[in-house]
C-alpha cells in the first residue's frame, strides 16, 4: 500500500502540491484526474524521487521513501512511466527494455530474460521491432515501450503518467486494457494519472480528483464518474 | 611513388594518434554527454607521472601501467569534484538558462585544462623533456629503402585498434556500456530505470582518462613532453571526433585517420604551413555535407 499524507512540493514560489493526501490500495487501480496544471505529474515525480517534497510523508509498504533517490525507489518496487512516452530514442527497442532490468541482471538473471519475453508477449509489436531505434516507433508503440521499460523491473507499484497523451483512442484503449489485465492477473498496484477522466475512471477502482494542487474528491471511481456537478466544475464536460 | 608511400605511412601513424584522442572524447561524450577539453591536460599529467617514474629507474612498462591507472584516477576525481556538482540542476538553475547550462561543464573543462597545465609547470618545470618509446623508432628497411614507418608506429596503430575494439564491444555488448549510453542520452529515464547515473558517469570519466593517458604515452615519444605540447593534438583530435561523428568510436578512428592523411599529404606535396587550412577545409566540408559526422548517428546534438 502506498500512503501519502499532507504532501507539499513547490518550485520556487509556485506550490504544485498543496497538502495532498491519498492512498493507493494493493492490486487496485487508483486514478488521479484533474485539469492541466493540477499537480498530477508533480505527484508522480515526487513519489518516484525526481522531485523532493518540502513537507509531508510518502509511505510504501510501511516504509518512508521521502528523500531517497529515484534509482533506489525503483529497487523498492516502484516503477514510474513519466509523461510523454519517455523512451530513449537513440537506443533500440531491445536496449530500452534491457535498460529497465539492468539493476536486476546479476541477481535475477533467469527472471530478467523471462520478464523481457513477457513484455514481447504483452506487446507483440515491440518484438517485431526489437532491433529498430525507439525514435522510429509510432507514438503508441513508444508508450508501450515506455511501459515495458518500467514493467521489466518487476514493480509492485506502477506510476503511469498520462499514457493517453497524443494517442488515437483505439491505441489508448489497447494500452489501458493491457494495464488493466496486468493489474487483475498479477496483482500489480497502479497509480494512473490522466487528463482523460472518462477513460481513467472507466478502468479504475478508485478516483482522486486534484485541482490546483489540492484533493477535491477521493471516492470509488464509479461514484466519481457519476457525479455530474464535480465533472462540470473541475473537468469541464 | 616513394613520396606517395611515405605520405601514406606517416599519415597512418599520425592519424592513429588523433584517432586515440578522438576516442577518448567520444567515450566521455557517450558516457556523460560532455565534450571534455581537459582531456589532453589529463593525458599530459599522467605522462609526466610516467616520465618521473621512468627517470627514477623504473621500467617503461611500470610507467605505462601507472600512467593509465593515474589517468583513470584523475578522470574520476575531476568528475566527482568538478563535474558532478555542476550537473546538479538545483544548484545551477539560478546561474544560467537551460541552453546555457549545457555549456557549463565544457567551460569548466577548459578551466581544468588551464589548471592542470599550470600545476604541471609548478611540479615539473615548464621546459620540454623527452619521453621514451617501448620499441624502436627507426624506419623499417624494405628492399633497401628506409621507410618512414617504424616499429613504434606499428605499436601506436595496434594500440589504437585494440582500444577501438574494446570500446565498441564495451558500449554495445555490456550492461555497463548500455548504462553509460542511457545516462548520457537521458539522465531522467536512466535514473527511473534504476541506473546509478552518478557512478556511471564517473566510470566513463575513468575509462576516458585511461584512454587519454594512452594517447599521451604514444604521442610524447615523437613530440617531447611539456605542459602545452598536447594542445595541438587535442585540436586535431577534436576535429577528428567531429568529422567522424562525436558518438561513434569507429567514426573517431576514421576521422583521425582522415585527418592524419590530410596533414601528411599536405606536408609532403604542398607546404606544412597549409596544414591548418586543410584541416579547416575538411571540417567545413563535413559540417556542410554531413553535420552529424561520417559515422555519427542522426539524433546526436550538433556541435
Amino acid at each position: 500500500m502506498l500512503k501519502i499524507e499532507n504532501l507539499v512540493t513547490s518550485f520556487g514560489s509556485v506550490v504544485a502540491l498543496d497538502g495532498v493526501s491519498l492512498t493507493a490500495q494493493d492490486s487496485k487501480i487508483t486514478t488521479v484526474i484533474g485539469a492541466n496544471g493540477a499537480g498530477k505529474s508533480t505527484l508522480l515525480r515526487t513519489i518516484s524521487g525526481l522531485e523532493h517534497p518540502s513537507s509531508g510523508t510518502i509511505t510504501w509498504q510501511g516504509e518512508s521513501i521521502v528523500g531517497r533517490r529515484p534509482e533506489d525507489i525503483v529497487r523498492m518496487g516502484i516503477a514510474h512511466v513519466p509523461e510523454g512516452h519517455a523512451v530513449i530514442s537513440e537506443l533500440s527497442v531491445e536496449e530500452n527494455i534491457t535498460m529497465g532490468s539492468l539493476f536486476r541482471r546479476r541477481k535475477f538473471k533467469a527472471d530478467v530474460s523471462a520478464a523481457t519475453e513477457e513484455m514481447y508477449t504483452l506487446f507483440p509489436r515491440l518484438k517485431e521491432r526489437r532491433k529498430q531505434l525507439a525514435g522510429t516507433l509510432s507514438g503508441g508503440e513508444r508508450q508501450m515501450l515506455a511501459i515495458s521499460r518500467a514493467l521489466v523491473s518487476r514493480p509492485k507499484l506502477l506510476l503511469l503518467d498520462e499514457p493517453s497523451l497524443g494517442l488515437a483512442p483505439l491505441v489508448v484503449e489497447q494500452i489501458i486494457d493491457s494495464v488493466n489485465t496486468l493489474c487483475r492477473t498479477t496483482g500489480l498496484t497502479v497509480l494512473l494519472v490522466e487528463q482523460n477522466a472518462n477513460t481513467a475512471l472507466g478502468v479504475a477502482d478508485h478516483g482522486v480528483l486534484l485541482a490546483l494542487g489540492k484533493v477535491v474528491a477521493d471516492r470509488p471511481a464509479a461514484e466519481l464518474k457519476a457525479d455530474a456537478t464535480l465533472r462540470a466544475a473541475y473537468l469541464g464536460y | 611513388m616513394n613520396t606517395f608511400l611515405a605520405a601514406i605511412f606517416s599519415g597512418t601513424s599520425r592519424g592513429a594518434i588523433f584517432a586515440l584522442v578522438a576516442l577518448g572524447l567520444v567515450i566521455v561524450w557517450r558516457g556523460a554527454g560532455i565534450v571534455n577539453f581537459a582531456q589532453m591536460g589529463q593525458a599530459m599529467f599522467s605522462t609526466y607521472i610516467a616520465s618521473t617514474l621512468i627517470a627514477n629507474g623504473n621500467s617503461y612498462w611500470v610507467g605505462f601501467v601507472v600512467a593509465l591507472l593515474s589517468g583513470a584516477a584523475l578522470g574520476s576525481i575531476l568528475d566527482i569534484l568538478v563535474m558532478r556538482p555542476l550537473s546538479n540542476k538545483k544548484k545551477t538553475e539560478l546561474l544560467a538558462s537551460e541552453s546555457m547550462r549545457a555549456a557549463i561543464p565544457v567551460i569548466a573543462s577548459l578551466g581544468i585544462l588551464g589548471a592542470l597545465q599550470a600545476l604541471a609547470g609548478i611540479l615539473w618545470a615548464a621546459e620540454e623533456r623527452g619521453f621514451p618509446a617501448p620499441v624502436k623508432q627507426e624506419g623499417f628497411l624494405i628492399a633497401g629503402n628506409l621507410m618512414p614507418f617504424t616499429a613504434f608506429d606499428l605499436f601506436v596503430i595496434s594500440s589504437v585498434l585494440i582500444t577501438l575494439v574494446i570500446t565498441t564491444l564495451f558500449f554495445t555488448k555490456t550492461g555497463m556500456g548500455l548504462a553509460m549510453r542511457a545516462t548520457a542520452l537521458n539522465q531522467e529515464v536512466a535514473k527511473l530505470s534504476g541506473i546509478r547515473t552518478n557512478r556511471t558517469r564517473t566510470i566513463s570519466w575513468a575509462i576516458s582518462g585511461a584512454a587519454s593517458s594512452l594517447a599521451g604515452l604514444l604521442i610524447t615519444p615523437t613530440s617531447n613532453l611539456s605542459p602545452n605540447t598536447l594542445d595541438l593534438v587535442l585540436i586535431v583530435g577534436f576535429t577528428a571526433a567531429v568529422v567522424g561523428g562525436l558518438d561513434s568510436p569507429a567514426g573517431a578512428v576514421l576521422g583521425g585517420l582522415i585527418l592524419g592523411m590530410v596533414i601528411s599529404f599536405v606536408t609532403f606535396y604542398d607546404t606544412p604551413e597549409d596544414v591548418f587550412l586543410a584541416i579547416l577545409a575538411v571540417l567545413l566540408l563535413v559540417l556542410i555535407i554531413r553535420p552529424r559526422g561520417i559515422l555519427g548517428s542522426k539524433d546526436v546534438r550538433r556541435v
